[in-house]
């Protein structure tokens, strides 16, 4: 199984006229995602590769039965593609803009939450689960599927650490991108939540990085009982305190906000942290063997 | 983005928070013009780091001579690194007791978070952590809830209910001004009861520029204090923090970029920036710049190029790095590792200009390491 995507899901692309759109229908198509509609005002009728483009997210779900939305607008128009999507009772939505304000993030959120549904985003790949679908515009060739579940705050980096392991032959269940920014749609404390009811997700990858306090998430998680294995890589032991690194959360605040101490405190959780990128793979192999010593106990 | 304290208080009074009887004087005026209704007065350094008051950036004024000394002497100074513009001259307060309120974003409460403690004035993260109520979204503010958590701390009722006041109009504040933080620190009692913001901070959402003409205008202003070759990187929106290191790194996406940098570090090496190009067009007008800024440093003695893309597909990257390389005057040498989307076009591209493709980001971190030869 994966989390939230696999082939039964049934997505339309807002903003599918824009560059981004176009790439992704033709790529995520290639890949086996289950591509039933477009939406772009003032296109209805017209098609991108063989999608039909409706004029607005109700006449797409009214058509084709989508349940699902990718959405690539600007920064300024995502509140309101998302807003749509949730109100016309899309049950998983994505969008991978970065520069949203988070005051609409915080309002994106609890729309999601007050609709039953479940936001991604933003400023995200996006998410994929290795060999059924994938929605966003990670490379394919560094995925395959398989029983760990990769969260990662960062786009790239996620890229680089699902290569590591497939490269050394650990499979994905599902590689979620929960972005950078401080309020998220998906939290990594919802992520894990997700990967621990997955009967084939059998360890988690966490990648994270200094600032903010979402690895506290991880930290409680794998501290809890009969929680699966977790390792994790924290980037950014290099950067100064003080300053932004790129991502709206990724700044040192407080002590507790610092690489070294976000280190200890999921080593003291039980999590197998790997001190660098060269390491995640031992890390995640570790896991899975921690895995397999405890199910043999049980 | 920070915005300065004199601004910061501006906008609290705005929304009906006391602020002491204040005056900006700019650099260049003559102290005369200073509008002073009575002596003592604090003249306070206006700045965006923090840590001002102990370097010695706030002065306790007497009368007309030493408002001008003081003025002189603080123009003067660098408070963390930044020379200030601006001095708040505010009438000097008769302080009873000093507490700590706060309004930020934070994840943990899916929205805003309140943070006070009874005791302010001091920095937050020495002392015992404040009380904190998670309020997410802002229209989930519930005055009952924070008196809740308030009557734990907080024995003084009649304060209590002004502070309660006080969050709830800053959290809507936050929403509706695009505030990330506002912190009052300290925020003060005087002797006949008021509550005054003696100290501000806030923190504006840069990504509402759209919205705020405030906020695009502080934008502008911190292009404007740029140098030139900043400035054009921030012009394409590249995202950049100085480091103390010789190696340049270009990179695409924050966690790939300070994963670049703890490689450098890891192999022995020490990174002279962040630089994180990928909000940016990445093509030829995106890096270019970057080149620029980092063949213009003394500091850099190699450019570590880093970029593993997924929508940044990686032909692309390769012809803008042929493009760049075919212009540049510098012999800085460059060491690349590409990967991603289309990176099986790249060995090609790189044959046509004599570049070189590492596989991996050790391996390029390690030739980096090896060509900025041993810390002068």
């Amino acid at each position: 199984m994966s989390i939230l995507l696999d082939k039964t899901n049934r997505v339309i692309v807002q903003g599918v006229t824009g560059q981004m759109g176009q790439f992704f229908v033709e790529d995520a198509r290639k890949y086996g995602t289950n591509m039933v509609a477009g939406v772009s005002p003032g296109r209805a009728g017209t098609t991108v590769g063989d999608v039909p483009v409706f004029a607005s997210v109700r006449a797409a779900v009214d058509a084709t039965r989508a349940d699902t939305a990718m959405v690539f607008v600007p920064p300024a128009a995502v509140l309101g593609a998302v807003l749509e999507a949730l109100e016309c009772g899309c049950k998983l939505v994505v969008a991978t803009a970065d520069e949203m304000p988070v005051s609409d993030a915080i309002e994106v959120r609890a729309a999601a939450r007050a609709n039953g549904a479940v936001f991604v985003g933003p400023n995200t790949p996006g998410l994929i689960s290795p060999g059924k679908a994938k929605m966003g515009f990670m490379p394919s060739f560094c995925y395959t599927q398989g029983n760990v579940g990769v969260i990662s705050r960062s786009g790239s980096l996620s890229y680089e650490g699902s290569k590591r392991i497939t490269t050394a032959g650990i499979g994905q269940s599902t590689v979620i991108g929960i972005g950078g920014d401080p309020v998220k749609g998906t939290t990594a404390a919802e992520a894990l939540e997700l990967f621990h009811h997955d009967p084939d997700t059998h360890a988690v990858l966490y990648l994270g990085e200094i600032g903010g306090s979402e690895e506290t998430f991880v930290a409680d998680y794998a501290s809890r009982k009969g929680a699966k294995p977790v390792a994790a890589l924290i980037v950014g032991q290099t950067a100064p305190p003080g300053k932004k690194m790129g991502h709206a959360a990724a700044l040192i605040g407080s002590r507790a906000e610092g690489h070294a101490a976000k280190q200890k405190m999921l080593r003291d959780a039980g999590v197998f942290v790997a001190d660098g990128l060269r390491q995640v793979v031992a890390a995640t192999q570790a896991a899975l063997a921690s895995r397999k010593q405890t199910a043999t106990v049980a | 983005m920070m915005m300065l304290e004199c601004d910061a208080k501006r906008l609290l009074a705005s929304v009906g928070a006391a602020v002491p009887a204040g005056a900006v004087w700019r650099k260049g005026e003559p102290a005369a013009s200073v509008k002073v209704a009575a002596y003592p007065v604090a003249v306070k350094a206006q700045v965006r780091s923090g840590g001002r008051g102990k370097q010695g950036g706030v002065v306790k004024v007497a009368n007309a001579t030493e408002l001008a000394a003081a003025g002189k002497k603080l123009f003067a100074t660098e408070f963390g690194g930044e020379l200030p513009e601006v001095l708040l001259v505010e009438a000097w307060l008769a302080i009873e007791r000093e507490a700590y309120l706060s309004v930020a974003v934070d994840g943990r409460a899916e929205g805003y978070v309140v943070l006070y403690s009874p005791v302010g004035g001091i920095d937050i993260e020495e002392g015992v952590p404040p009380a904190r109520y998670p309020v997410g979204a802002s229209w989930n503010f519930r005055v009952h809830e924070l008196r809740a958590v308030l009557e734990k701390v907080e024995p003084d009722y009649q304060w209590r209910e002004k502070v309660i006041a006080l969050a709830q109009r800053l959290v809507r504040t936050a929403a509706a001004r695009d505030c990330t933080t506002i912190e009052i620190n300290p925020l003060v009692k005087l002797a006949d009861g008021a509550m005054v913001a003696a100290d501000a901070k806030i923190a504006r959402d840069e990504w509402a520029h759209f919205r705020s003409e405030e906020i695009a205008a502080e934008r502008d202003a911190e292009k404007a204090r740029a140098d030139e070759y900043l400035r054009a990187c921030l012009d394409m929106q590249h995202m950049y923090v100085k480091l103390d290191g010789d190696i340049g790194i270009i990179s695409g996406g924050a966690g790939m970029t300070m994963a670049a940098m703890d490689m450098v570090a890891e192999q022995g090496g020490r990174p002279a920036c962040f630089l994180d190009c990928s909000p940016g067009p990445t093509s030829t007008r995106g890096y270019r710049p970057a080149f620029a800024m980092l063949d213009a440093d003394p500091t850099v003695k190699v450019i570590f190029v880093s970029v593993f893309g997924g929508g940044t597909q990686m032909q692309r990257v390769a012809n803008s790095m042929k493009e760049v390389m075919a212009e540049r005057k510098s012999k800085k040498p460059v060491v690349y590792r590409l990967d991603g989307t289309n990176i099986d076009q790249v060995p090609g591209i790189f044959a046509q200009f004599g570049a070189h493709n590492h596989a991996s980001l050790e391996e390029a971190a390690a030739a980096a390491v090896k060509l900025a030869g041993a810390p002068a």
